[in-house]
């Protein structure tokens, strides 16, 4: 690399700082510091890397939660509480159609079950949406909770299809990929030769795949929350009836929004299958909808940025109460002490700071369209 | 569910279906009762303080679990289990209990115990997580969800995820009903009627005749209206507040003796209360009664409704409620939305 180009290099980067506020740089080292410590901790055995790559893996699963629901929370005002029955579309189009473990035993290859998986989800969003859009904001919260409820009780019930509570195993993601990871990695087997047994290959793949869907559904909301599909949103958001009477279609916008977010969630879904490898109607519970609830608030409701740093979160309130379990900390429960951290941080979140973490902020605006010589405000980060 | 469901799920197929019906509308008025009592509270809680409360299930765990407790120290059957800790410390009073329509004397002392627990509870989340929050009705209601899950983590967290009982002992059905109706009630089911009955009654006179009862129903009506008018709405809030947690406590209790006493029994019951509030109109107490009535019948008169298995319920009554939101999102008794 010529020394020019490394110049024009660290200037950019130098000009992203710049163009972070002051939360967002604390949090930005934040993030860089968590991961520092995440790279000693695996290079010191403190974690397995067999440990690290999966959880890691999961992570980008629960942004993508966080960011199709911040579609429809964040964008355009949906209060969905039916988050984990998307997911679990997602994930049980993985189970029945490509698992030859399910009932039905059908092996139509991961390719047929991620497009069904997006499919599904639309098709049964659309369902749920046409009664509940028209709703008021706290009519669509308990509906939705509802239909999620008859969606799971249909998944734990319709044993002949689905295997009940009993679950499905899952066989892993592309075995012809890991193969080339470890083909590709294995050289490194040396560098890592204290965990050279357990070398993560298949973490290792999930990562890469799913942090690969993770930066184009980013790059790809950025660029509709940009688009006067995302400023009208916006509006409806604030305000239906002004939104209206400029001759929108607020029902449809709101639709829109609401299957998108959803399709997200379905994608999520199929990730997480391929990722834990097993599915059972537990995973359709409320409780994983608040979590990602969490994520959206604390992040920054409309942030996309705040989804990311919500998907970081949840998984530090999933994992976290076990490490502090197994330290022999935790004098109750770690299940009771996780849900109480998530009930906590709802009630404090709304109470203190609800605008988020990372509040949205000038991501409505086109870089070229902003004043370039204005005093520092407006960044290109959403 | 009441145990009768896997009696009739053992008989032939459509053999008889119909015939079960005195049966099961008895047993579905017993769940109606435990409805109703949770949707009277929701209801007022939504016409007042303006927002869906989604911890009003979790408040009737509270009030089961504070039963529990109450039950414990005034009875002889029981074992206490002190909060927060693993150990097990047995304060049993050797007296036998005193037995009223085959249930210990304990057990309604707790009832009363829940009640008064259930409301110190909520007015005591009310002050410290709702009242200062000060903000819109979809704050209150993501904020409720918090408090719904700190509930259920507290009770979790004291006495344990299992699945516990009032220890009540095996009853028989009451012949009387036996031979006239051929229905099988059970003393406790008539317990929890009568009770319920009586609560009921009791809130209709406090509505109608006493002067609290006025300023609640103008509050209810027109909070603003009301406040202009002189009434001190802050103490009508608060009263909401308490007869809400009470009746819902009184549910959750009912709901431990019709069932089982677990963490999660009130968040689970909560849709089919709302379905309720919703059937009978936000904001109307007598809504909430007939809507209690009719989801409580719904939700046990699945086994008559043709292809639909019992385990689909809780299915039926939230398929009722997306149902009434489309056709009649006003509800029953309700005027506007």
């Amino acid at each position: 690399m010529s020394g020019k180009r490394l110049r024009r290099v660290r200037q950019w980067i130098g000009g992203f700082y710049d163009s972070l506020d002051a939360v967002d740089q604390r949090v930005l080292w934040g993030v860089i510091g968590f991961a520092l410590l995440l790279v000693v901790a695996t290079v010191t055995g403190v974690m397995q890397l067999g440990f690290v790559l999966p959880t890691l893996a999961l992570t980008g699963m629960w942004v993508l939660l966080a960011l199709g629901l911040n579609v429809q929370w964040g964008y355009a005002g949906l209060i969905n509480f039916s988050v984990a029955a998307f997911w679990g579309i997602g994930m049980y189009s993985v189970a029945l159609l490509a698992t030859p473990e399910s009932p039905i035993g059908l092996s139509l290859g991961p390719g047929v079950a991620f497009i069904v998986a997006i499919v599904s989800s639309a098709l049964v969003a659309v369902i749920i949406g046409i009664p509940t859009l028209r709703l008021r904001a706290d009519y669509l919260a308990i509906a939705s909770l509802g239909l999620a409820e008859i969606i799971r009780l249909l998944i734990k019930n319709q044993e002949g299809i689905t295997a009940g509570t009993q679950g499905v195993s899952i066989q892993p993601l592309l075995p012809e990929a890991v193969a080339v990871i470890e083909g590709a990695v294995g050289a490194f087997d040396s560098v890592f030769a204290w965990d050279a047994v357990a070398f993560p290959y298949r973490g290792l793949t999930d990562l890469l795949l799913v942090s690969v869907a993770v930066l184009v559904v980013y790059l790809l909301l950025r660029r509709m929350h940009r688009s006067p599909w995302g400023r009208v949103l916006r509006t409806v958001r604030a305000d239906e009836e002004l939104a209206e009477a400029l001759g929108k279609n607020a029902y449809a916008l709101k639709m829109q929004a609401f299957v998108l977010g959803s399709v997200l969630m379905g994608i999520a879904g199929f990730f997480y299958a391929y990722q834990f490898l097993y599915v059972s109607p537990s995973e359709l519970e409320p409780i994983n909808t608040f979590y990602v609830w969490v994520a959206v608030i604390l992040g920054g409701t409309g942030s996309n940025r705040g989804a990311v740093l919500g998907g970081l979160t949840i998984v530090l309130v999933r994992e976290g109460p076990r490490f502090i379990n197994d330290a022999g900390l935790l004098p109750v429960d770690p299940a009771a002490f996780r849900l109480l951290l998530v009930g906590l941080l709802i009630v404090l979140i709304v109470r203190f700071r609800s605008e988020g973490i990372l509040p949205p902020r000038a991501e409505l605006i086109w870089p070229a369209a902003r004043e370039t010589n204005s005093d520092g405000a407006g960044g290109d980060v959403s | 569910m009441s145990a009768f469901h896997e009696h009739a799920l053992l008989q032939p197929a459509q053999v008889g279906v119909l015939d079960q019906l005195p049966q099961l509308l008895a047993n579905g008025l017993v769940f109606s009762c435990i409805i109703i009592l949770g949707a009277i509270g929701l209801s007022l809680i939504y016409s007042i303080a303006d927002f869906a409360n989604f911890a009003h299930g979790d408040t009737m765990t509270v009030g089961a679990f504070g039963a529990f407790v109450g039950a414990a120290v005034f009875g002889s059957g029981f074992t206490i289990v002190v909060p927060f800790t693993a150990a097990v410390v047995d304060l049993r009073v050797p007296a036998p209990d005193i037995v009223l329509f085959e249930l210990p004397l304990s057990l309604y002392l707790g009832l009363l115990v829940g009640m008064a627990i259930a409301a110190c509870v909520v007015v005591v989340t009310e002050r410290l997580v709702y009242k200062p929050l000060n903000a819109g009705s979809i704050e209150l209601l993501i904020t409720s969800i918090g408090v719904a899950l700190a509930y259920r983590a507290l009770m979790q967290m004291a006495f344990g995820a299992e699945q516990r009982t009032y220890q009540i002992s095996r009853q028989g059905r009451i012949a009387l009903f036996d031979a006239a109706l051929g229905i099988a009630v059970t003393p406790r089911d008539l317990v929890v009627v009568v009770l319920t009955g009586v609560l009921v009654v009791g809130l209709h006179a406090l509505l109608q005749y006493t002067t609290l009862g006025r300023k609640m129903r103008a509050t209810a009506d027109n909070p603003n209206l009301a406040r202009v008018s002189g009434i001190r709405t802050n103490e009508v809030i608060l009263a909401m507040w308490v007869i809400g947690g009470a009746l819902a406590a009184a549910g959750g209790v009912f709901l431990g003796i019709d069932t089982l006493v677990r963490p999660r029994m009130g968040f689970d019951i909560l849709l089919v209360v709302f379905a309720a509030v919703i059937l009978g109109g936000i904001g109307s107490v007598y809504g909430a009664m007939i809507g209690g009535l009719v989801i409580g019948m719904a939700h046990e008169l699945t086994p008559v409704i043709p292809f639909v298995p019992v385990e689909y319920a809780p299915a039926v009554a939230f398929a009722l409620m997306v149902l009434i939101l489309l056709v009649r999102p006003q509800g029953i008794r309700g005027e506007s939305v």
